[in-house]
């Protein structure tokens, strides 16, 4: 049986919605603010000095639970110090396509090496360009991210994530 | 021996029945509670309780903790372990906060972290902060003792365990603790590295990150290897091996302990050689010479056809020349195309091999406890089998004598203590253990040893053993193979249609390189381009020890399984192997596997490939029947000293390849006996003159008290081209 009523009741819903704000924003262009704890992608730290943070021990690797981290230390050399410590990690790799952004390497870096950014963007059209390299991951990022005031959120920044 | 009296110990409440006299660490062990240990070694000879962590409270004992390791289990014996004691658990707790006052916090940087007992006992067992705000002690650091360890002295621990190995295990003495109390540091002679042949295992026994390996450092964490069991294939002792690879590379090599092999010792050719495996100039594509421009990459294809072309234009004209380092599943392949598909069964073996010596097998582990061990033969046992080195140290120090005869003559020498006049000979009738080793050449597989035990009476005594020391890692696995592949005999040829040279050590070998002047064509399986350069048409990579499967047989004749540690950059040899011989009509399977069961039924009696095991089993004694020692080798006569040749431990396309060992080779040196240097007015680090129908060789003299007059013994690379006899002079 046809309800003319209900259906004329059912357009009003939609024509209401005409005159209120829309909640959407027009992603490329606007970007939402992250929140203050938002684990994006990673960032690799120097000392003032210019010497890397990072000793190359491999703890980050043995927390990640999505086995993305692959390290290869060196040896520093007087005449060629790359690290703070004994050891430097000569290679440094992350596989952003693997990382599930847990946050667990920044846990267990002993010298705040690798911090998790603010950064989302990270999208490739190969593959293998997923695969960061150390030179990439010491560089700042090349996109700003914006962050929501952490003023905001009653929930603390963790200390190693407050100069990142 | 007597079944020893079992006491009743109450351990955490637990009460254990053990035999009396075990360790008190062992007998917690057994009521399923850990006492934990830095220092406590049972290898390395009596405890000395220096580190204090295995604190326990015992009842009816003074009422302070006591250290667990320097007490035995005594009957009705009442031990609080830090599980149900306080006074112990505050004692370990004090002990871990007084070590770590001065460990730095390394742990990142060192590469024992993850794998250290002093992490994994602190986590357990210690404080969980440090109180101490002082500056720790420091000092340079990493010093190389040796070129393949380093030593941080501010990890060191002082729980002397490395100067116990070197004290009483390895008994070179070389690893001391200098000074006194908190002073106190490891450290070698004045700056003199650490040259001792077991030096490798101190990096083993270090609790703590203080001595490690240089190959090693800063290679891989604990969290990203893996671990393949499988034996050294580089001296017929056939060592138990664990290998740590990363990422299809080999990291670094462990002992695995086979109580009945090695006790958990390997030498450091065993342990650091694995370098030759990335050596540049290892082959990995297949060579072929081609006129003018010499040896050419060839591909797999073109390569297997062109040995094809050259096997069949030898028209069975074929010599096989083996090294002694193939599996038994290689050699076994490579006799089956040679000797059904080719009718070539002239080949020219490692060494001889004679089974009379397995009527008379024994553990190598036996040697420890054995009463009167004569070695027989012109080697040093450490030069040929580094362990029975450790096995003949540890008879001595239970208290065995060890008599080395027949330097320059061993066949004499056995024929000499089967006499019936003979001192030594009566004492080793007599003995209730006797051991008897053959160290040298010329042996005859063991045969002259063999006999000489069998007229000794050593048939009737099952805790008498013989052993021959072959020169080759795997010469008797590969022999029995050869022989196993067919009954059928062929004449030797001549002249040589095609020469077969497999291996390294048969490349490198000079009676090899002479027959391949009297071959139409060679065809080599060497692993480094030095080896094949200038003579080979066609050469075929090589693979190592490390990257093969298959099975190898010990001096003992104990069958042990090899396991593939790495992925070869090359197929390895049996892939090829059983291509060519598809080629010939012959069926020889790719797999080690299908072709070990094949090769089971004849030989190793039906055993299956899967049961060869981790810790293999000796076989039980072979009746051998009517021993008839072969006739001894005339010895060379004429004016001046008997030249005895010896190969070295640190030698070979292994070691040669490996720069960390390089110190370790042998010196340019010329041993002579006492008598003969006060003769020859020789003083020991005089320059000599060695010389010989026109060659002569400047070395150094060094004198040995083990040697007879009238002999020089001097290391095959260094005695190059002398003769026989030699007349040595002062330069």
């Amino acid at each position: 049986m046809p309800q003319p009523l209900d259906t004329v009741k059912g357009f009003g819903v939609t024509f209401k919605q005409i005159f209120k704000k829309p909640i959407t924003q027009e992603y490329p262009e606007v970007k939402r603010p992250v929140y203050p704890r938002f684990r994006g992608r990673h960032r690799l730290w120097r000392f003032e000095n210019g010497l890397e943070k990072c000793v190359g021990c491999s703890l980050c690797a043995a927390a990640c639970p999505a086995d993305c981290i692959r390290v290869v230390a060196a040896e520093n050399t007087p005449d060629n110090r790359i690290s703070a410590g004994e050891r430097y990690a000569r290679i440094y790799e992350i596989n952003m396509s693997r990382c599930i952004f847990c946050g667990y390497c920044e846990l267990a870096c002993p010298f705040d090496a690798i911090t998790l950014g603010n950064e989302y963007e990270i999208s490739e059209y190969a593959r293998d360009d997923q695969i960061y390299t150390k030179d990439m991951l010491l560089a700042p990022p090349i996109k700003r991210t914006p962050v929501a005031d952490a003023e905001l959120y009653d929930t603390p920044i963790p200390y190693y994530k407050e100069h990142a | 021996m007597s079944v020893p009296e079992l006491v009743t110990v109450s351990v955490d409440g637990r009460e254990v029945q053990v035999p009396k006299g075990t360790g008190l660490v062992e007998t917690a062990l057994a009521a399923g509670i850990e006492i934990p240990v830095f220092c406590y070694e049972p290898r390395l000879g009596p405890a000395i309780g220096a580190c204090r962590m295995c604190l326990v409270e015992v009842e009816g004992m003074p009422p302070k903790p006591q250290a667990a390791c320097t007490l035995t289990a005594q009957d009705g014996m009442v031990v609080k372990t830090a599980l149900t004691s306080q006074l112990a658990r505050n004692a370990q707790n004090a002990t871990l906060e007084f070590i770590l006052v001065n460990h730095p916090l390394d742990c990142p940087v060192c590469d024992k972290g993850g794998e250290c007992p002093l992490q994994d006992l602190t986590f357990r067992f210690g404080p969980g902060r440090t109180r101490m705000t002082f500056p720790k002690r420091t000092f340079d650091k990493p010093i190389p003792i040796s070129p393949t360890i380093s030593l941080d002295r501010e990890r060191c621990i002082l729980c002397y365990r490395c100067t116990r190995f070197s004290e009483s295990v390895a008994e070179d003495g070389e690893l001391v603790a200098v000074n006194r109390g908190a002073q106190s540091m490891i450290a070698t002679f004045e700056d003199e590295p650490y040259r001792g042949r077991f030096s490798g295992n101190v990096t083993e026994l270090c609790p703590v990150g203080a001595l490690l390996p240089t190959t090693y450092r800063f290679e891989a964490r604990p969290w990203e290897i893996q671990t393949v069991p499988t034996v050294c294939g580089l001296c017929p002792v056939g060592c138990n091996v664990n290998v740590t690879t990363r990422e299809g590379k080999v990291k670094r090599v462990l002992s695995r302990n086979h109580p009945d092999v090695d006790g958990g010792w390997i030498c450091d050719k065993g342990r650091f050689a694995f370098g030759h495996l990335g050596a540049r100039d290892r082959i990995v594509d297949p060579l072929r010479r081609q006129r003018r421009r010499g040896l050419q990459p060839a591909g797999w294809d073109e390569a297997v056809d062109e040995a094809e072309r050259l096997l069949r234009a030898a028209q069975g004209r074929i010599v096989t020349a083996l090294s002694g380092s193939e599996t038994v599943e290689q050699a076994y392949g490579l006799a089956k195309l040679m000797r059904t598909g080719l009718g070539a069964h002239t080949a020219v073996l490692p060494e001889e091999i004679s089974d009379a010596v397995d009527g008379f097998r024994l553990p190598l582990s036996a040697i420890a406890g054995a009463e009167l061990i004569v070695v027989v033969g012109d080697d040093p046992v450490e030069e040929r089998a580094p362990i029975v080195d450790l096995w003949l140290r540890a008879a001595r120090r239970n208290g065995a004598e060890v008599v080395t005869t027949g330097v320059g003559g061993g066949a004499k020498a056995c024929r000499q203590l089967a006499g019936e006049d003979d001192e030594l000979g009566r004492r080793l009738r007599e003995s209730d253990r006797p051991v008897l080793i053959w160290s040298g050449s010329g042996g005859a597989g063991g045969a002259h040893v063999a006999a000489c035990a069998e007229r000794l009476g050593f048939g009737s005594k099952p805790d008498s053993g013989v052993f021959y020391l072959p020169l080759t890692p795997n010469g008797r696995g590969v022999v029995e193979a050869w022989s196993a592949a067919s009954d059928d005999e062929g004449p030797d040829p001549d002249p040589i249609g095609l020469l077969f040279v497999s291996g390294d050590e048969a490349a490198s070998d000079p009676s090899v390189r002479s027959l391949a002047e009297r071959a139409d064509a060679v065809i080599a399986t060497t692993m480094f381009q030095g080896s094949a350069v200038g003579w080979a048409d066609l050469v075929l990579p090589g693979t190592s020890y490390l990257e093969r499967d298959g099975t190898f047989v010990n001096l003992e004749g104990r069958l042990q399984r090899l396991r593939r540690a790495v992925v070869p950059p090359t197929p390895d040899e049996l892939a090829w192997i059983s291509q060519l011989a598809g080629r010939f009509g012959v069926e020889v399977s790719p797999y080690p596997s299908v072709v070990f069961g094949e090769l089971s039924e004849r030989i190793f009696g039906g055993l299956p490939y899967g049961e060869v095991g981790e810790r293999a089993a000796l076989r039980g004694r072979e009746p051998t029947g009517e021993l008839r020692a072969p006739a001894p080798a005339a010895t060379p006569k004429g004016r001046g000293l008997r030249l005895v040749r010896y190969r070295p431990l640190f030698s070979g396309a292994a070691v040669e390849r490996v720069p960390e060992l390089a110190f370790q080779r042998p010196a340019a040196e010329v041993q002579l006996s006492p008598q003969d240097a006060r003769r020859l007015r020789i003083k020991a680090g005089d320059e000599v003159d060695v010389r010989s129908n026109g060659t002569s060789r400047r070395l150094r003299a060094r004198i040995d008290k083990g040697l007879v007059a009238g002999v020089a013994r001097i290391a095959d690379e260094h005695a190059e081209e002398l003769q026989a006899t030699v007349e040595v002079a002062r330069a």
